[in-house]
């Protein structure tokens, strides 16, 4: 069994009108043993940037904590936050610099662009990025999550039709899949602000 | 510390080691690419799958790579090697024409990539088809991922490249004009699309002409669009989740620049 | 492969690369020149061989220019031998310098895996060599004319051609001599 597929991980991240969701799981289990059922794996790089991060724990955390490093360096150094397009360019650096020796982590890059166009950008564990208009997956259940979000995704929706096509999709992914469930969160990006919301899904 | 080095980072070789198991697999692009020389140009043909085992992990991905702004270059192998190989060396490339003050050479591009693919013994895999045109004419080259290079008149590489090259060897002929060659490259990129498994979706091409402007065509032929299906399909109601369907146990609202109440 | 004659070399090489039981090249040229009148004979690892010749054909140029003369063939061999014999753990190349030059009219070199160099009348190389090796020893003559190195050349791809899954394509011919260089090939199917 691959190493990605240790701690168990199912991350969506979706696009709607104006607005972006990127949701996530919340099971940080070792193999089939589930350890806790309240693990962060979608963090919040600023106002306009979002990142989940799929894959080994350690190097969830680690990778969290280098992002925000950098782009807080970035921040003191531009005065100005860093657009989705330049955070998912430096993540793809970091990831490939480590060609040889990577982190475990298949992450996802979901926020809002200039004239608040969705961003919506996928790795793999080395850096190679996927740019997409609707919708990107990572985690344990790909299969599951692209033929649910291929089935719900629509063009042009609205937030609140944008949570529930993102919470369906991962709810009925996650419940198929062994390794990741145990409750899921939901972050709705709009140009306003973002909703996050703590969804009930099965314990089992 | 990460942000004073340059080259790759072996930090985590030994613990990933130490952790054993399957490697995991890095995204591929099992591909379809060509290139053909015609009578006053190059042109470039590729496939838009990614791959990720056996899932698609792009439907839609860019294989041709800028490298100059008279030079292209197909890509295939792993996903990540072929964008960040064509991004250094454009970048080295662009470096070599401020000190130099001349357009780049084809053959300079070539060196420059087998030269790093050779140095890493084939363990970046990027398999690259190159063609550009410079002051001595149109070029054309195929790129093997432990630096071996060959310079011919149509070349194929990736997973399709059979399928590819099995167009190019009955349609193939010396000096053709532009629509001829464009159109051969097209059926090359078919080939592969519709009979090899791990290239598909749509067609880029991207035209160098001797003495013009390179045109990139993305997406010049999609013969595998489902949007307008989808669009013509009424989708049931129960792939349209109604607002308020997914239980929620708690909500947290972030407003941006809302009055913050003074701290003192 | 290659034979020396009075006052120059015949050159001969098929014109297949392949990768597995891929043909990915049915047109390469695997006689590369390294200088003016000194010519190699690739086999082994295409990337390998490569790297190897565009290293030789770096020094030997810039030695040239220092010497402000042609260089020796014997200094092109000797370069060639460096790089394979420091290499040799780490190279799958085996090669045949020959040209021409002032001192020793045409020569010939061979250095094949482990990174030994050794002058021979002619030499033969490659996958498809093994076939040919009686051939070759039953034609030979150490007196022939230029025609007759053609002849032997031609004939002696020709057959490990025939006869090697790894060999194919045409037959690559180059003669060099004090006149010059001139490029020939045939096709044989």
């Amino acid at each position: 069994m691959s190493i990605l597929e240790h701690n168990g991980a199912a991350i969506i991240a979706m696009a709607g009108k104006n607005c972006v969701a990127i949701g996530a799981d919340t099971r940080f289990g070792l193999r089939m043993q589930t350890v806790a059922t309240d693990f962060e794996k979608v963090f919040k790089m600023s106002n306009n940037v979002f990142v989940g991060l799929a894959g080994l724990a350690t190097d969830v955390q680690t990778l969290r904590n280098l992002l925000k490093f950098r782009l807080s360096l970035y921040a003191l150094r531009e005065e100005r936050d860093m657009k989705p397009e330049a955070f998912a360019a430096l993540l793809s650096h970091l990831l490939y610099e480590k060609r040889f020796g990577p982190y475990f982590i298949e992450p996802l890059v979901a926020g809002l662009k200039d004239g608040d166009q969705p961003f919506l950008c996928g790795m793999d564990l080395i850096g190679a990025p996927v740019y997409t208009n609707d919708f990107v997956v990572s985690g344990t259940c790909t299969p599951n999550m692209n033929g649910m979000c291929e089935s719900l995704w629509r063009p042009d929706m609205t937030p609140d039709d944008l949570f529930e096509a993102v919470s369906q999709c991962l709810l009925a992914s996650v419940d198929r899949d062994a390794m990741s469930g145990w409750g899921a969160v939901v972050h709705v990006i709009t140009p306003d602000g973002v909703t996050s919301k703590r969804l009930k899904g099965r314990m089992d | 510390m990460e942000t004073t080095t340059s080259g790759f980072s072996f930090d985590l070789c030994a613990r990933n080691a130490r952790l054993e198991g399957k490697a995991p697999a890095a995204m591929k692009t099992g591909t379809t690419i060509c290139g053909v020389v015609y009578k006053d140009g190059v042109v470039l043909g590729a496939d838009t799958r990614a791959t990720g085992g056996s899932e698609v992990a792009d439907k839609n991905c860019a294989k041709i790579h800028y490298l100059a702004p008279n030079i292209y270059c197909c890509g295939a192998g792993t996903a990540a090697d072929t964008e960040k190989t064509t991004e250094l060396i454009a970048s080295q490339l662009d470096l070599l024409r401020l000190s130099t003050s001349t357009q780049s050479r084809v053959v300079a591009a070539v060196t420059l990539l087998k030269r790093m693919l050779f140095k890493y013994q084939g363990h970046i895999s990027a398999a690259l088809v190159l063609g550009g045109v410079d002051c001595k004419g149109p070029h054309l080259y195929q790129i093997y991922p432990h630096g071996s290079t060959s310079k011919l008149p149509y070349v194929t590489m990736g997973s399709g490249s059979l399928a590819a090259m099995s167009v190019f060897e009955t349609g193939y002929r010396d000096g053709m004009a532009e629509a001829e060659a464009v159109a051969l490259v097209k059926d090359a990129i078919f080939g592969g699309i519709f009979n090899d498994l791990g290239s598909g979706s749509n067609c880029d091409i991207t035209i160098i002409r001797q003495g013009g402007v390179p045109e990139v065509r993305r997406g010049y032929e999609t013969p595998n669009e489902t949007a307008p299906l989808r669009a013509a399909y009424a989708r049931p109601a129960s792939l349209r989740p109604p607002v308020g369907a997914t239980p929620v146990l708690s909500t947290l609202v972030d407003v941006f620049d809302a009055p913050q109440p003074l701290a003192l | 492969m290659a034979v020396a004659y009075s006052g120059g070399v015949i050159m001969g090489a098929d014109s297949r690369v392949s990768t597995g039981t891929y043909v990915a090249n049915r047109v390469s040229d695997k006689v590369t020149a390294i200088h003016d009148k000194i010519y190699l004979c690739r086999s082994g690892s295409a990337a390998d061989t490569q790297a190897v010749s565009d290293y030789v054909r770096h020094y030997l140029g810039a030695h040239a220019i220092e010497c402000g003369r042609p260089p020796l063939v014997k200094t092109a061999a000797n370069l060639c031998k460096r790089i394979c014999y420091a290499n040799k753990d780490r190279l799958l190349a085996s090669v045949i310098v020959a040209g021409v030059d002032p001192y020793e009219g045409g020569s010939v070199y061979v250095i094949p895996l482990g990174g030994t160099c050794a002058k021979v009348p002619f030499a033969i190389g490659g996958s498809g060599s093994t076939y040919i090796y009686g051939h070759v020893d039953h034609v030979y003559r150490p007196d022939m004319t230029k025609a007759e190195c053609v002849d032997f050349v031609k004939t002696a791809v020709e057959r490990a051609m025939a006869r090697d899954g790894s060999s194919g394509g045409i037959i690559r011919l180059v003669d060099i001599s004090a006149e010059g260089v001139q490029r020939d090939f045939v096709v044989v199917n």
